[in-house]
């Protein structure tokens, strides 16, 4: 056996690789197993019967409640928007944390860069419902500061919750400004570390700064990068309490993702946990595959 | 011989009263320090705070902790929602309003008030309207601490500015908010628009049943009929005359509006009034006029109080604590000390109307337009069990013709009356 497959025991003996791997992954998978299981048996089974928050009595009605998902017009409408707050939120979060570090790379140095990045992570420590309900009155038409400059010119404020169009993309902002921001104060730390002279080699060669960057040291960053993009696309599925804040799903049904309406019918006002529990299962399975093709991929693009 | 046998069960039964009624006493006293907590789920209406102030008094009686957790309106329904069907009993005291009195009462959810409240509480001072909205199939439920009907509220000094008249009917409502309308300085309207059974649709059932609609034709919605249409269209052509984002507008918008003095008229909650004259919070103090809804818009009753928790009170002694504190938060001496505080939207009492401080505080404008508008009070909603998840299924439609995503009301209408079908189909076959 090679000894860089062995590791040191507290007693001082090396254990196998393997063996080493099983008792470090173990009690946190077991754990892990223990704690995610049972909720999704639980959701399994409730997504076959037909319970009501409204009457205690129930019945197994077989695959009843994802059939009706296949006419739910509300629900059509849930993907297309989870979908699109994915793209959105994921894409810019990361495109901000881009140009913003390289931008702070190339121009700040020294102790001014380590305030701005103390003032950077601000946001992402502020909690989301906290966040949303700032941003909320930020963007009120008639008291919100981001109206205020329009109003300064004679323009009509802009309702950028109450409409369907603008909705969306106005929570989306408060997204991006949480994460974004906080990508860019990693991103800046990582570009800190890369060895300085393929980039002075590229400088030599006459690249324009944005070309060493994009061409130079993005790309030796790029599993940082996609581990990046993982990180904020899980994230982004868990964005019910930003969006429950800003907008509760509106105007109508413009900001309602696939978790917010599978709260509103299971412990909102409807009190239907079954079909609730089906679109979870849903979700469940439409995230598993989507991962699973993107981590295939990711490995590709990484190598 | 007869007689001697009716006299021996006489006493017999007196015996036993009298046994009976010193042993609710005894258990009262044995019940001091055997409730360690009684958690009590609220929504933060002025009532509460002041409650959750002086609760040092009624948890020094019974040795008990009093947790008074507060959410908003649309959560506290739904987690009292989710506590009470699910046998969870985490709560012994749950807020409860006219929209779910009738889900909870079927379902057993809460106990029948009465037989559980100390004689000298006095039910029949609380005033009628509040009564019959606690009250399910002739039982009460709740202990109502708020509540009322609508109310015009409108600026005396911009309509005098303008030498308008407070509109009397629906025609001249519209003129008005039309004149009234200056923005950016002062809009003619505000509305509810955001989603919801106590939301946009509680403000949009009195233009509906004005115009004659009909909740159901018998087990068929009727909503969805051209009344329904003509009212959606009426409400929603007065928001021409409403701010920037009154689509999504909750009451609590539509207040801050009206006192931060952007807004000319309203139809509101009366309880609101109150606000509008509240010096330290309102710009528009003094300057408001009262008046019943112009014809022939009925008014909205509602009522918001205590009930207790069957599953989360399973001993004697903590169905007589639950009891208590519903009992302590309701009584006259606790409408009487709310008064003093100066908190004047949350009664329920008759007792109170009659209080010396209460008439010296309130405005009598807005006395007398409650007063007026007492005779066209009504619950205006369908008194179901489904009516929560029908009315937001109606709400959400309502939403999205508000804030323009559907433009067809028709549709809308038809779209809600689909679901409330299904709703009904589904709870016959449960």
């Amino acid at each position: 056996m090679d000894t860089a497959d062995l590791q040191a025991e507290p007693s001082g003996k090396l254990l196998p690789r393997g063996r080493f791997a099983r008792l470090a992954l173990g009690p946190p998978l077991a754990l892990l197993v223990l704690m995610s299981l049972p909720p999704t048996i639980g959701a399994l089974l409730l997504a076959f019967r037909n319970v009501s928050l409204m009457s205690p009595g129930s019945r197994w009605v077989g695959f009843a409640n994802f059939a009706r998902m296949l006419t739910d017009r509300r629900l059509h409408n849930a993907l297309r928007i989870s979908l699109l707050w994915e793209v959105v939120t994921v894409a810019g979060a990361v495109v901000v944390a881009v140009l913003l570090s390289v931008l702070i790379f190339e121009s700040i140095k020294g102790r001014a860069r380590d305030v701005i990045c103390l003032a950077l992570i601000l946001p992402i420590l502020l909690p989301r419902v906290s966040a949303g309900l700032i941003w909320r009155f930020m963007y009120s038409p008639l008291m919100g500061v981001v109206n205020y400059p329009l109003q300064l010119v004679g323009l009509p404020p802009v309702e950028y919750l109450s409409q369907p169009g603008t909705a969306l993309y106005a929570v989306a902002v408060v997204d991006i400004w949480q994460w974004g921001l906080f990508f860019a104060v990693i991103m800046l730390k990582l570009l800190e570390t890369l060895p300085a002279s393929p980039l002075e080699a590229a400088r030599l060669d006459h690249a324009s700064t944005w070309g060493v960057h994009w061409f130079v040291s993005l790309p030796m960053l790029r599993p940082a990068l996609i581990t990046m993009l993982f990180v904020k696309a899980v994230e982004s599925l868990r964005s019910f309490d930003l969006i429950y804040t800003m907008t509760n799903g509106g105007p109508g049904i413009a900001t309602e993702t696939l978790d917010l309406y599978a709260y509103q019918t299971g412990i909102g006002m409807s009190g239907r946990i079954s079909y609730a529990a089906a679109m979870s299962v849903l979700l469940l399975i439409l995230s598993t595959i989507a991962f699973s093709v993107l981590w295939k991929r990711s490995q590709r693009w990484s190598a | 011989m007869k007689l001697r046998t009716i006299g021996r069960q006489v006493s017999i039964a007196a015996l036993a009263l009298a046994a009976f009624a010193t042993g609710a006493r005894a258990a009262e006293n044995e019940c001091v320090g055997k409730v360690p907590v009684i958690r009590v789920i609220a929504q933060p209406i002025l009532t509460i705070p002041f409650l959750d102030k002086n609760k040092g008094e009624f948890e020094k009686k019974w040795s008990t902790k009093v947790d008074i957790q507060q959410f908003g309106e649309n959560e506290r329904r739904a987690k009292s929602r989710l506590d009470a069907s699910q046998g969870a009993g985490a709560y012994q005291v749950y807020y409860i309003d006219e929209a779910n009195v009738a889900e909870y009462a079927t379902n057993k959810w809460v106990l029948p008030l009465l037989d559980l409240m100390p004689k000298d509480w006095d039910w029949n001072d609380f005033l009628e309207g509040r009564r019959a909205v606690a009250t399910y199939k002739d039982v009460a439920y709740f202990a109502p601490f708020e509540g009322g009907g609508d109310v015009m509220m409108y600026r005396k000094d911009l309509l005098a500015a303008k030498g308008l008249q407070p509109p009397k009917n629906l025609d001249e409502l519209k003129k008005v908010v039309a004149a009234l309308n200056d923005p950016p300085n002062v809009y003619g309207w505000s509305a509810r628009g955001r989603r919801g059974s106590g939301m946009n649709v509680w403000r949009w059932t009195p233009f509906f049943r004005a115009m004659g609609g009909q909740w159901f034709d018998g087990d068929k919605p009727a909503f969805n009929s051209d009344i329904g249409v003509k009212a959606t269209q009426y409400y929603l052509d007065l928001f021409k005359f409403a701010p920037p984002g009154s689509g999504t507008n909750t009451w609590s918008e539509v207040i801050e509006g009206f006192r931060g003095g952007q807004v000319g008229l309203i139809v509101e909650s009366d309880v609101f009034g109150p606000w509008a004259e509240d010096k330290t919070k309102s710009r528009i103090a003094g300057k408001v006029g009262y008046a019943p809804p112009p014809e022939p818009l009925p008014s909205a009753g509602f009522a918001h109080g205590f009930a207790i928790s069957s599953k989360g009170n399973p001993t004697d002694c903590s169905k007589t604590v639950s009891a208590d504190f519903v009992a302590w938060s309701t009584s006259k001496d606790m409408e009487a000390r709310k008064v003093k505080a100066g908190i004047l939207s949350d009664f329920a009492r008759k007792s109170t109307l009659d209080n010396p401080d209460f008439k010296a505080q309130v405005n009598p404008d807005y006395i007398k337009a409650l007063l007026d508008t007492a005779p066209k009070t009504d619950l205006l909603i369908w008194k179901s069990p489904l009516w929560p998840e029908v009315g937001d299924d109606l709400g959400l439609q309502l939403e999205e013709v508000f804030t323009g995503s559907q433009t067809d009301i028709k549709q809308a209408l038809d779209d809600a009356a689909d679901q409330a079908s299904e709703a009904i189909k589904r709870a016959a076959g449960q």
